[in-house]
């Protein structure tokens, strides 16, 4: 719950304290399937960014714009999901033909994104908490930065787990999401940061 | 040659196709609500009906959806179940709709609903796209309560809110936070890893 | 793709938005009244833990508090209930309190809060809560910052309990600023802080 509106505390509270990977549970398809590779990673990580801040921007304007003044509250579920599949289409479009260099870089991961509870669950707690525009794109900000931030410590740790003597059982994904519970519970040590 | 009904698409989803364990989707709404047995098993009940009504309506529909605009159609689709799921929850069980809060809209992008929806019901007839969606969505309902029966056990020393373990019992606490449930799948997932690899060497 | 295709993709897509947009238009008329009346329960059931003697409730808005006024059988106003939101540990904790006309705590409700689960979460359970019963002034401070204090933190939950407690304080401090001259105890030294992991 936010009872800071201040724009940094937004920030820290969505980055760290709150981490949307770590402490709220979402975006782990990606999370756990790409981090084996450093640069997958990263690049994943940039691509979430770039449309989890721009999609939740658009998605605010939908629903404060479109939806509230009709009362049409209830298509919130169905509008945000396919304005940000649409956007991710467009957008993907767009960088192939302005950015190509862009476009490299983000690779096969843009059109993975549209199935990333990440960009959803930023534009719904966006609502939810009842942000302001500015609110908003600080809070999309921090979100991405948190997912960035934990896909790319887990990746740095992933690559090196090759050469740990690791039972058998345990070998890819289940010791993935061991690791991702020992990550989990170091940022609950950020839990009391903003003890005011 | 496909049988009218053919009740494998039943048995497939709840153990060999477990979508949970095997095939590793709809990862993100089931461990934020694995902390409790009642949540776990509302989140569920919850999946089962969206996944069960899309798959019917995505089947009854498949000769009318042309290809190329299948995915928005699935898509709207998918996002009216869950909104009727999401806002009839909120009138029958306020307590369980602020429990699952945000991770219940969020059903929408859980990859086993579209996958089932492109994978099975575009494909396949009313009766078994009613068995597909019914299998797994019972095979993740029981994975999602399996997790939540290891988390709620150790974590609260209590079932479904009641206790079990006695008044003396110290909470195992990291269990019912967000650690134990990376713990517990990152077991389970293990553990079912070295059952297959059993079964295997015996063959 | 052919134009005839595109049209087709066309009119299929937007003939499946309108009807959803339908269906679900019907299911919030269906479901609304539903979902109003179980809040307006849910309402009244707090109302009734907080202050028992209530009879009936009813919202006043004003300017920079507002609050729920309490009548009882005969109409006559026997207290007031106050929503506020302190900050805790892991965020703001809303806290649902009740005054009588004297200003003395009737009961105590949380709503929400983001606290350390098994230690800061046992601010919402009767042991805690029941404390504030009857009290007002600085007998609501913690024990351990004021001489006058009465009410005992929560084992390990120094913080989520202070939280809650000043909140109540500093709420009733400010309705009825007769009762005491504003004195800020002792804190910080021996603070402990052991929530968390």
């Amino acid at each position: 719950m936010l009872n800071e509106l201040n724009l940094g505390f937004i920030f820290i509270s969505a980055f760290i304290v709150n981490n949307i990977v770590l402490i709220r549970f979402l975006g782990l398809c990606s999370f756990i399937g790409m981090s084996t590779d450093m640069k997958a990673s990263t690049g994943m990580g940039m691509a979430v960014t770039f449309v989890t801040v721009m999609a939740c921007a658009i998605s605010w304007m939908v629903y404060n714009y479109l939806l509230a003044p009709f009362h049409l509250e209830y298509l919130r579920t169905t509008t945000f999901i396919l304005t940000i599949a649409s956007f991710v289409q467009f957008e993907e479009i767009m960088i192939r033909k302005f950015a190509p260099v862009l476009y490299r870089a983000f690779g096969i991961y843009l059109p993975l994104i549209t199935t990333n509870c990440i960009i959803l669950a930023a534009a719904f707690l966006g609502i939810d908490y009842k942000l302001s525009f500015l609110q908003n794109l600080v809070y999309a900000l921090g979100i991405s930065a948190g997912y960035c931030a934990g896909i790319i410590l887990i990746a740095s740790i992933r690559e090196r787990m090759d050469s740990a003597p690791i039972p058998a059982g345990f070998k890819g994904i289940p010791i993935a999401f061991i690791l991702t519970g020992l990550m989990s519970l170091a940022f609950l040590g950020f839990k009391g940061l903003f003890k005011l | 040659m496909k049988k009218l009904i053919d009740f494998r698409s039943f048995s497939l989803g709840l153990w060999k196709e477990n979508p949970i364990f095997y095939i590793m989707l709809g990862l993100c709404p089931t461990l934020a609500v694995s902390a409790t047995l009642k949540d776990a098993l509302g989140m569920g009940i919850a999946f089962v009906f969206v996944l069960t009504g899309s798959n019917i309506t995505v089947s009854l529909v498949r000769k009318l959806v042309p290809s190329h605009v299948r995915i928005p159609v699935f898509i709207v689709i998918l996002a009216s179940f869950v909104t009727l799921a999401d806002y009839s929850l909120a009138a029958f069980s306020p307590q369980l709709h602020r429990n699952l809060g945000v991770y219940l809209p969020l059903m929408v992008v859980n990859c086993i609903l579209l996958g089932r929806a492109e994978a099975f019901a575009s494909k396949n007839n009313v009766i078994n796209s009613t068995l597909d969606g019914l299998g797994m969505g019972l095979g993740f309902t029981l994975a999602i309560v399996i997790i939540a029966f290891l988390r709620e056990l150790p974590g609260q020393g209590t079932l479904f809110g009641v206790n079990v373990l006695g008044k003396n019992y110290t909470p195992f606490l990291i269990m019912i936070m967000p650690p134990g449930a990376f713990f517990v799948i990152g077991f389970l997932i293990a553990l079912k890893n070295s059952m297959d690899r059993r079964v295997k060497k015996k063959c | 793709m052919k134009k005839k295709e595109i049209t087709r993709g066309i009119v299929v897509i937007s003939a499946v938005a309108l009807l959803s947009g339908y269906l679900l238009s019907q299911v919030f008329e269906v479901t609304k009244p539903r979902i109003d009346e179980q809040k307006k329960i849910e309402a009244d059931r707090l109302n009734k833990e907080i202050f028992p003697e209530g009879v009936s409730f009813a919202e006043v808005d004003e300017k920079d508090l507002s609050y729920t006024a309490v009548y009882d059988a005969d109409k006559n106003p026997i207290g007031r209930i106050y929503q506020i939101r302190p900050s805790g540990y892991g965020g703001a904790i809303a806290v649902r309190v009740g005054f009588d006309n004297d200003f003395k705590v009737k009961g105590v409700r949380i709503l929400e809060h983001n606290e350390t689960p098994g230690l800061g979460a046992k601010i919402k359970d009767a042991p805690f809560l029941d404390q504030f019963k009857g009290k007002s002034g600085n007998e609501l401070y913690l024990k351990k910052y004021n001489k006058e204090g009465t009410l005992d933190a929560v084992t390990g939950a120094t913080i989520s309990s202070k939280a809650v407690s000043d909140g109540i304080r500093k709420l009733q401090e400010k309705l009825n600023p007769v009762v005491l001259p504003s004195s800020s105890g002792d804190e910080g030294e021996n603070e402990e802080n052991k929530e968390g992991l």
